[in-house]
């Protein structure tokens, strides 16, 4: 009987050993497990045996049966991943197209420079103010110490409306605006488009500045150093040498221009900095008591400072572009870039 | 302000080198522009004598001379100016020497003659941009002299800017004493005498406006050689300090102004009459200036006058009928102190900027004058000689300033600077500036010199403090203050939202000149009235935008040219109306699209973008912002009467966008370029987003399609379904739209999927029936809507 089972497992086994797909081993699986299948059959006839065979014989089909259905299964399991390894192969596709969706668009580079300056004072505590453009004599002017026929007037080419109105010639009219309707303490910047009629490789009649204004009880111009310091290094994330030189600002006083060390030769001379290693970045000082006192604030319980600076020129530094006009040419060449 | 370094160390004694000298001078706020070498770098060039002159053999424009220069021979030299003559003093580039860096002199022949040296110009000096012909150098120029030597040439022309309120410096005098007070240095002033009178002679003076002219000083000069040439040093000056020489006296008048800051003004005595009057212009006064343009006079002008006429804008410039000539012997010499107030603004309005002018305005000093006339008249004497007269001053004390005295409080200036510093170092500070000051309780009182009218308040004395202790040293020292908080930056910042959507959807960002062409705003026909700038940079900028679709359409043309095909833009900024002689500025954000739809790629057919393209990046933006909008046709000027469309939220228009009229685009050269525009301070910031609660049954989705009239739109039809379903409609679209074949003329089919779902319950087959009936047998007699099978 062991021979017979032993012949029946070879067989099966050699006919699993050639199958070539699933429907092979589906058939196979039939004609020796199944309801008529050959070792069925031996299982069937096992009443004929004695009751001492039985057992024995019963064992034995079963474990034929055990093997034969591991063998099936392993071969199974072969076959699946074949065809899995089949499908993924004719469903490879080339990843380096392209996407199909449409390209992002791009923010000038003064909305980021602007963003970045707001949010350097913003982190320092200063709000965010702005004001008109198209602007009175008194707030670009008279309020900022600027009489007529002041000779400062001189300094800014201003355009002019048929009706006496003006274009700002600086973003310090919202420093007037700003004090006279929130008074003092005060943390403020103020950026935005001003114009001055001058027009030339340097010069475009529309540019962007920011002003700051600080004011509060005993505030000093050792403070407004501490904070130009603190906003240049975050601005440009390297260490900046910074310095001040005596100036004129009839709205400030004492008045400073303010110089960094080159960040585009680490003050070693270069073309940005005309070889002399400094930048002139902003203008600044400390407000100028008629300014206080035409807002109505009182100069001997309130001292501040005040700055402006061109983001133009900071987003030029900042990014490397060697020529201001390109800044509003809109070339998508450019824009693209940011 | 452009001035002679080595004219400068006459005044003051400092070791400083040049660059020290211009470092230090650019830190306290005298800006130094450019410092450039007074002359060429040459060397051995010397002084020599030009003995014999001869008509070269060989060549028609040359002459051959022989020159002296002090050597043991003269020297042959082959010369090719026309002035050369014998006799002359000139300087001479001998054997050896190197002009302009390279040129280097050697012994050559020219024609067939022999040259041991090049006798000079003053152009290949590097004293003049051109010249015509040689260099003559005075008689008593000593021959075998190095000529840097003789025109003392080691010197440097240091332009510094001044800032209008340091008027004081602009002469030698004032720059010394500002190098002195800054370094510490000795100040050696001129010593400046009083020229006594050889005659009575007086011409008559009066000053009506007082308060505009407080000192007039003047004096008659009888008796000078005319046709004279200003001696070689003092042309050289003049040319270091960037002015030309002209003849004698108005040279004089303007070293003395370069010098001592004083502008002088020279008529020529026998122009005058009857006397000379300080007064305002009367109606319909003009002047023919010395440059030859005829001025009308507004009667606010300060003017100088004699009986007969104008001779004079005062401070600004003086007329060509009175002014000194080469035949002048007798002059009247002025020196005025003209107030700043008179003068200011009156450049501008006369268009004449001059070096008198551009002194008055920014202040004189008001005790100069006298000074300035003896200083003056002795120089004319000794260059031109002549008899002076006495000097006539008129002066008004109470119109003059008064030199203010000045509180400095220690402790405000500690606060203000945000330093420590003891009193007496402050005094030290104060005494080296020069300041006359007495110590009092707290502080000091000082009274500033005239010459240094700038200085009127507690703060320019703690601004000259700060500038002699060095701004450098304040230590830098962060404010302390409390915190606070910005709401404002806390809450939704809806421009940069929406920048930032855009950009992610594909628009870059555009900035462009807040003015534009006029002609190219008025093609659009916008509503609201340009501003015109009363003096625009040009014609392509002359009017502000009234909106950013003509600088958004510039700037898709100029992308055009350099070959772009597809371009979405974005722009926010202001934009300007005059209504109603109201001004109107007001933040605006715009947008354009033109070109295909996507990028030229190989998923997806090539389409050219349209009005829903842009509809939908509108929508997304909208969404961004979380602003709810709808939309409504309208004839929007500048957009296709039938492809524009309102923006609007809460049924009030934010916005428009559409087609650009094709009239205009055809103007243009455009097609195709689909703009929108939204007024994004005009929005209402949307409300905070309330909970809504999540149904937890079943949705279902029922079609409709339905012949209609084409003209009504959408929109209606869906807003109507949504009042006639009611609250269980949670969403309604149209999924399919057709006019043509099997739809009468005049009519369109429109499908629509509603979706409905209750909060409370799963809806019922008769329930769902019910709205639906509802629904199509309203559209039917609302709309005369016939359903479809």
């Amino acid at each position: 009987m062991q021979e017979k089972i032993d012949e029946i497992l070879t067989c099966a086994l050699s006919a699993v050993e050639q199958a070539t797909d699933e429907a092979a081993l589906q058939a196979i699986k039939v004609q020796y497990l199944g309801k008529k299948g050959a070792l069925t059959a031996l299982l069937k006839s096992l009443g004929s045996l004695s009751a001492e065979e039985r057992p024995k014989v019963g064992g034995a089909v079963n474990q034929a049966k055990q093997a034969l259905q591991e063998v099936l299964q392993a071969k199974q399991g072969h076959f699946k991943q074949a065809a899995l390894a089949e499908q993924l192969a004719a469903e490879r596709i080339d990843v380096t197209l392209p996407g199909r969706h449409r390209p992002a668009g791009h923010l000038h580079p003064i909305t980021l420079v602007r963003r970045r300056i707001e949010s350097i004072f913003m982190q320092m505590g200063f709000s965010v103010a702005t004001g008109p453009e198209i602007e009175d004599d008194f707030h670009n002017f008279e309020a900022l110490n600027i009489p007529k026929q002041h000779p400062a007037r001189d300094m800014q080419d201003t355009f002019y409306f048929p009706n006496g109105l003006l274009l700002r010639t600086h973003t310090s009219p919202v420093q007037i605006r700003t004090m006279l309707d929130k008074k003092a303490p005060l943390r403020v910047i103020a950026p935005g488009r001003v114009y001055r009629c001058d027009f030339d490789v340097t010069h475009t009649p529309m540019f962007h500045q920011i002003e700051g204004l600080l004011v509060d009880e005993n505030i000093s111009f050792g403070n407004m150093k501490a904070i130009l310091m603190a906003f240049f290094e975050a601005f440009f994330n390297c260490d900046v040498k910074m310095r001040l030189r005596a100036s004129y600002f009839p709205f400030t006083e004492p008045s400073a221009e303010v110089d960094i060390s080159c960040v585009n030769c680490q003050a070693k001379g270069c073309r940005v900095c005309s070889h002399t290693g400094w930048l002139e970045v902003a203008g600044c000082g400390m407000v100028h008591p008629n300014v206080l006192k035409a807002v109505e604030i009182d100069p001997e319980a309130y001292t501040g400072f005040a700055f402006g600076a061109g983001i133009d020129r900071l987003a030029m530094l900042y990014y490397g572009v060697p020529d201001l006009r390109l800044l509003f040419e809109n070339d998508q060449r450019f824009l693209s870039q940011f | 302000m452009k001035f002679s370094e080595s004219w400068l160390r006459e005044w003051v004694d400092t070791a400083l080198s040049s660059d020290a000298l211009t470092e230090r001078l650019t830190m306290a706020g005298l800006e130094v522009d450019s410092i450039e070498p007074a002359a060429a770098p040459f060397s051995k060039i010397v002084v020599g004598q030009v003995l014999t002159r001869e008509k070269h053999p060989n060549a028609d424009k040359l002459s051959c001379c022989t020159v002296d220069v002090g050597g043991t021979a003269p020297l042959a030299i082959v010369c090719g100016a026309k002035n050369v003559a014998a006799g002359q003093h000139v300087p001479v580039a001998t054997v050896g020497a190197v002009l302009g860096g390279d040129f280097k002199i050697k012994k050559s022949k020219l024609r067939g003659e022999p040259s041991e040296g090049m006798i000079c110009s003053e152009k290949e000096l590097g004293l003049a941009e051109s010249s015509d012909g040689i260099m003559v150098l005075p008689e008593d120029a000593p021959i075998g002299e190095d000529v840097r030597v003789y025109l003392n040439l080691d010197d440097n022309l240091i332009d510094i800017d001044l800032t209008p309120n340091r008027g004081d410096c602009l002469s030698i005098a004032g720059i010394a004493r500002e190098v002195a007070a800054l370094t510490g240095d000795n100040l050696t002033p001129l010593e400046i005498g009083v020229v006594p009178n050889t005659h009575e002679n007086i011409f008559p003076v009066e000053v009506l406006s007082d308060a505009a002219c407080p000192r007039y000083v003047g004096r008659v000069i009888e008796g000078i050689t005319p046709n004279q040439v200003s001696p070689l040093w003092l042309q050289e000056k003049l040319r270091r300090c960037g002015l030309r020489s002209i003849d004698p006296v108005v040279d004089v008048t303007n070293y003395v102004m370069l010098e001592l800051g004083q502008p002088m003004h020279a008529f020529d005595l026998e122009t005058l009459r009857g006397k000379v009057t300080v007064r305002q212009a009367k109606p319909d006064e003009s002047i023919t200036l010395l440059n030859g343009d005829e001025k009308s006079l507004n009667p606010s002008t300060l003017v100088i006058a004699d009986e007969q006429s104008v001779l004079a804008i005062a401070g600004l410039m003086g007329g060509l009928h009175s002014a000194v000539t080469t035949e002048t012997t007798s002059v009247f010499l002025e020196a005025a102190y003209f107030s700043a107030d008179a003068i200011a603004g009156k450049s501008r309005e006369y268009n004449v900027f001059t070096d008198s002018s551009f002194r008055f305005e920014r202040g004189v000093d008001f005790n100069v004058q006298a000074q300035a006339m003896e200083r003056a008249t002795a120089l004319l004497l000794e260059i031109v000689g002549g008899e002076a007269g006495p000097v006539i001053e008129l002066a008004s004390p109470n119109a003059l300033p008064s030199l203010p005295e000045i509180y400095l409080r220690h402790a405000r200036l500690q606060k203000i600077l945000g330093v420590t510093l003891s009193f007496d170092a402050v005094t030290k500070l104060l005494e080296a500036l020069q300041f006359q000051l007495e110590t009092v309780e707290g502080g000091w009182k000082i009274k500033p010199a005239s010459n240094r009218f700038d200085l009127r308040i507690e703060e320019d004395l703690i601004e000259e403090v700060a500038r002699a202790f060095g701004y450098d040293n304040i230590p830098a020292v962060m404010p302390v203050m409390p915190l606070a908080l910005d709401q404002k930056a806390i809450e939704a910042n809806l421009p940069a939202l929406a920048k930032n959507q855009l950009a992610a959807i594909g628009y870059s960002e555009v900035v462009t000149y807040s003015f534009v062409d006029s002609q190219l705003q008025a093609l659009f026909a916008f509503d609201g009235k340009p501003l015109a700038l009363s003096n625009p940079i040009s014609s392509e900028m002359d009017v502000m935008r009234v909106s950013l679709w003509p600088g958004l359409v510039q700037t898709l043309q100029s992308n055009l040219h350099r070959g772009v095909t597809s371009a979405r833009f974005f722009e926010y900024g202001m934009c300007f109306a005059d209504q109603d002689d109201d001004l109107f500025q007001q933040n605006c954000l715009a947008g354009l699209v033109y070109g295909s739809q996507a990028p030229e790629q190989w998923a997806e057919k090539a389409r050219k973008v349209d009005f829903y393209d842009l509809k939908a990046d509108v929508h997304s933006l909208c969404a961004a912002l979380g602003v709810q909008v709808t939309f409504e046709a309208t004839d929007y000027p500048g957009l296709h009467p039938g492809q524009s469309s309102y923006i609007l939220q809460d049924d009030k228009p934010i916005g428009v966008l559409g087609l650009l009229h094709p009239q205009i685009a055809q103007t243009l050269k455009l097609s195709g370029v689909y703009v929108f525009s939204m007024n994004i301070d005009a929005m209402s910031v949307p409300n905070r987003v309330r909970f809504e609660a999540l149904s937890k049954f079943q949705a279902v989705s029922r079609d409709i399609a339905f012949l209609l009239d084409s003209s009504i739109p959408a929109a209606e039809v869906k807003a109507f379904i949504q009042a006639q379903a009611g609250e269980q409609l949670k969403r309604c679209f149209v999924f399919d739209i057709y006019e043509g074949e099997g739809v009468p003329a005049g009519s369109k089919s429109l499908a629509l999927r509603l979706v409905l779902q209750s909060q409370d319950e799963t809806l019922q087959e008769e329930q769902i029936n019910s709205i639906m009936e509802n629904v199509i047998s309203g559209l039917t007699e609302k709309f005369d809507a016939k359903l479809r099978d």
